[in-house]
C-alpha cells in the first residue's frame, strides 16, 4: 500500500504530515510505504491514497487515488480518525 | 596518514557520501529495518546529486532572463562575472555545509535541552539553503578557508539562529494559532515580524482578512510549480515583446539565440524550463531531507523533554487562508515595482522567484493580518518583496558574487538577506 502526503511545495509541511501519518499507522498496526511530495507531482504518481488538505484536494480531482482529507496536519487525532475511516 | 587523507578526500570531501553516512546513522539510530535503511541512504545520496543537475537548468534559463531585462532597461553589459555556481561550490564546500548543518542541529538540540528556548528547528530544506548561502558569504569574504574552521563557525551560527529565531516569532505564533504547541522555523521570520509590527501601526485589526470571500479561481496559487511558471512566463513574455521592438545589437544577439524558433515562443519555453529546474532541485532536496529530518526529529524528541517543533511556514496558512493570498498579491505587486526601480536606478535585474514571494509573502500576510487585518496582510506582502528585492541585489552584487550568486537569485530569503552582512562581519573577524 502506497500513501502520498501532499502540500503546495512538497518540502517541509508534507514531510511533517508524512511523519505524523507514519506515527499514526504504527499505532494502528498498519504497514504502508509513505512518501511526501508537491501537488503537481502527486497527480502524476497514482498511489493508493493521497493525504492532503481540503484546498489541495480540489486540485487533485480526477486522480485515481483515494484522497483522504486532513485539514490540520499537526492534529494527531484528526489524522487518526481520517485514516481509520478510509483505510479500514 | 594515508588512510586519514583517503577518508578526508573521499568521505568528508565528497558531500553526497558524507550525507549518505549521516542518514545511514540516523536510520540505524531509529532502528529502521534493512530495506528502509538501504532505500533511505540511497535516496539521500541520489537526492543530493540531483540538486546540482537542477541548478544547471535554472542557471541556463537565468542566462537568458538576465540579459533580456538588461537590454529592456538599456543597462550596460556588465554581467555576473566569474563565479563558482552551485555545482562547483557544492563539490568544494558541500561537505562543510552538510557537516555544519548536522552539527548546527545538534547545537540547537543542546540549547533546547539546557535553556528555556525549547524549540527544535525541523525545516530541513531551509536548513540546507541557509547553511549554503552563509558558507557562500564566508568564502566570498575571506577566500579559501580551512574545512574545520568553516564547519565550526557555521555550526555555531546555525545552532544559535535555529534556536533564537522560533523564540522571536513565538509571541505572534501564539496569537495566530491560539496555542503554544508549534513554532515557526523558517527563513521568512524577519519579514513576518516586520509585517506584524507594521500591521500594528498601519493596519486595522478589526478588518480581518478572513471575513472576505476570495474567488475560487485563485486556488491554483497553492501549486508552486504553476505560480512559478505563470509569473516567470509573464515576465519572459513581456521582456521578449519589448525586445522584439528594439533595434539594438544586444537585442539582435539575444534573439539569435532562439535560432529558427520564434523568439517569443523561445522565451516562454525558457520560463517553463526555469520552473522545471526548480522542480528538479526541489525533488533532490526532498529526497535527502525526507530521510534526514525524521532522523533528526527522532533524536531530538528523545533528548529534549517538552520540545516544540519549529516548522515550515505553511503551518500558519490554515489559520488565515485569505491572508495567504493577500500576502502573495502584496508581494507580487511589490516585486514588479522593485523590478522596475532596481533596473532603472542601480542597474540590477531582480529575479522575483515566486517560491520566495509566495511562501514568504503569505507568511508575512498571516502575521500582518493578525495585528492589522487586510491592510496588514497586504503590507506584509509588500515588505517581503522589498526585503527580497533589495536583499537579492546586495547579496548577489556584494556578499556572494564570487561563490553562489546563481543560488542566491532563487533560493536566498529574507532572513539570509538581513543576517548576511552580520555573517560577513563575523567571518572577517574570525578568519
Amino acid at each position: 500500500m502506497k500513501i502520498l502526503c501532499v502540500c503546495g511545495l512538497g518540502q517541509g509541511t508534507s514531510l511533517i504530515l508524512r511523519m505524523n501519518v507514519e506515527t499514526v499507522l504504527r499505532d494502528l498496526g498498519i504497514t504502508a510505504d509513505v512518501e511526501n511530495t508537491d501537488v503537481s507531482t502527486a497527480s502524476s504518481m497514482s498511489p493508493d491514497y493521497i493525504v492532503t488538505s481540503n484546498e489541495l484536494a480540489q486540485t487533485l480531482e480526477g486522480t485515481s487515488s483515494k484522497v483522504i482529507i486532513v485539514n490540520n496536519y499537526f492534529d494527531m487525532n484528526e489524522i487518526k480518525t481520517a485514516l481509520q475511516e478510509n483505510l479500514q | 596518514m594515508e588512510i586519514i587523507k583517503w577518508v578526508a578526500t573521499n568521505v568528508f570531501g565528497t558531500p553526497a557520501i558524507l550525507l549518505g553516512f549521516i542518514v545511514l546513522l540516523g536510520l540505524l539510530l531509529q532502528k529502521k529495518n534493512s530495506s528502509q535503511v538501504i532505500s533511505g541512504t540511497f535516496k539521500a545520496i541520489i537526492g543530493f546529486l540531483i540538486i546540482g543537475a537542477g541548478a544547471g537548468v535554472i542557471v541556463n534559463a537565468l542566462m537568458v532572463f538576465e540579459p533580456m531585462w538588461k537590454e529592456v532597461f538599456n543597462l550596460q553589459g556588465e554581467s555576473l562575472g566569474k563565479f563558482m555556481g552551485q555545482e562547483g561550490f557544492n563539490a568544494k564546500y558541500g561537505s562543510a555545509v552538510t557537516l555544519a548543518m548536522t552539527l548546527g542541529f545538534l547545537i540547537n538540540v543542546l540549547l533546547a535541552r539546557f535553556t528555556k528556548f525549547k524549540f527544535i528547528y525541523l525545516t530541513g530544506h531551509m536548513m540546507f539553503w541557509t547553511t549554503t548561502i552563509f558558507a557562500g558569504i564566508v568564502v566570498h569574504a575571506v577566500g579559501d578557508v580551512s574545512f574545520v574552521k568553516l564547519v565550526i563557525f557555521l555550526a555555531v551560527i546555525m545552532g544559535l539562529y535555529w534556536t533564537i529565531q522560533p523564540a522571536l516569532t513565538q509571541p505572534f505564533m501564539r496569537k495566530i494559532t491560539g496555542n503554544d504547541n508549534i513554532a515557526l522555523g523558517h527563513t521568512s521570520a524577519s519579514v513576518a515580524l516586520l509585517a506584524a509590527l507594521v500591521g500594528k501601526i498601519a493596519g486595522n485589526k478589526e478588518n480581518d482578512s478572513e471575513k472576505i470571500k476570495l474567488p475560487k479561481g485563485l486556488e491554483f496559487l497553492r501549486d508552486s510549480n504553476v505560480i512559478t511558471a505563470l509569473t516567470m512566463g509573464l515576465l519572459f513574455l513581456v521582456g521578449a515583446i519589448i525586445l522584439s521592438t528594439k533595434d539594438t545589437q544586444g537585442a539582435a544577439d539575444l534573439m539569435a539565440k532562439a535560432g529558427e524558433q520564434n523568439f517569443i515562443i523561445y522565451s516562454i519555453i525558457q520560463s517553463f524550463t526555469f520552473a522545471g529546474g526548480i522542480a528538479i532541485v526541489l525533488l533532490g532536496v526532498r529526497m535527502f531531507i525526507g530521510e534526514i529530518v525524521p532522523a533528526f526529529n527522532g533524536i531530538a524528541t528523545k533528548l529534549v523533554p517538552g520540545a516544540k517543533p519549529a516548522l515550515d511556514c505553511p503551518i500558519v496558512f490554515p489559520f488565515a487562508p485569505n491572508a495567504v493570498i493577500l500576502g502573495f498579491l502584496g508581494a507580487f505587486a511589490g516585486a514588479l515595482i522593485w523590478l522596475l526601480v532596481l533596473g532603472s536606478t542601480v542597474s540590477y535585474v531582480f529575479v522575483p522567484t515566486m517560491i520566495v514571494l509566495f511562501f514568504h509573502g503569505a507568511t508575512a500576510g498571516v502575521f500582518g493580518n493578525a495585528t492589522g487585518g487586510v491592510r496588514g496582510a497586504l503590507l506584509g506582502g509588500f515588505i517581503t518583496s522589498t526585503v527580497v528585492a533589495w536583499g537579492q541585489f546586495i547579496m548577489v552584487k556584494m556578499l556572494i558574487s564570487s561563490t553562489v550568486p546563481d543560488t542566491a537569485m532563487w533560493a536566498a530569503d529574507s532572513d539570509m538577506f538581513i543576517l548576511g552582512p552580520i555573517v560577513r562581519f563575523l567571518a572577517q573577524l574570525f578568519f
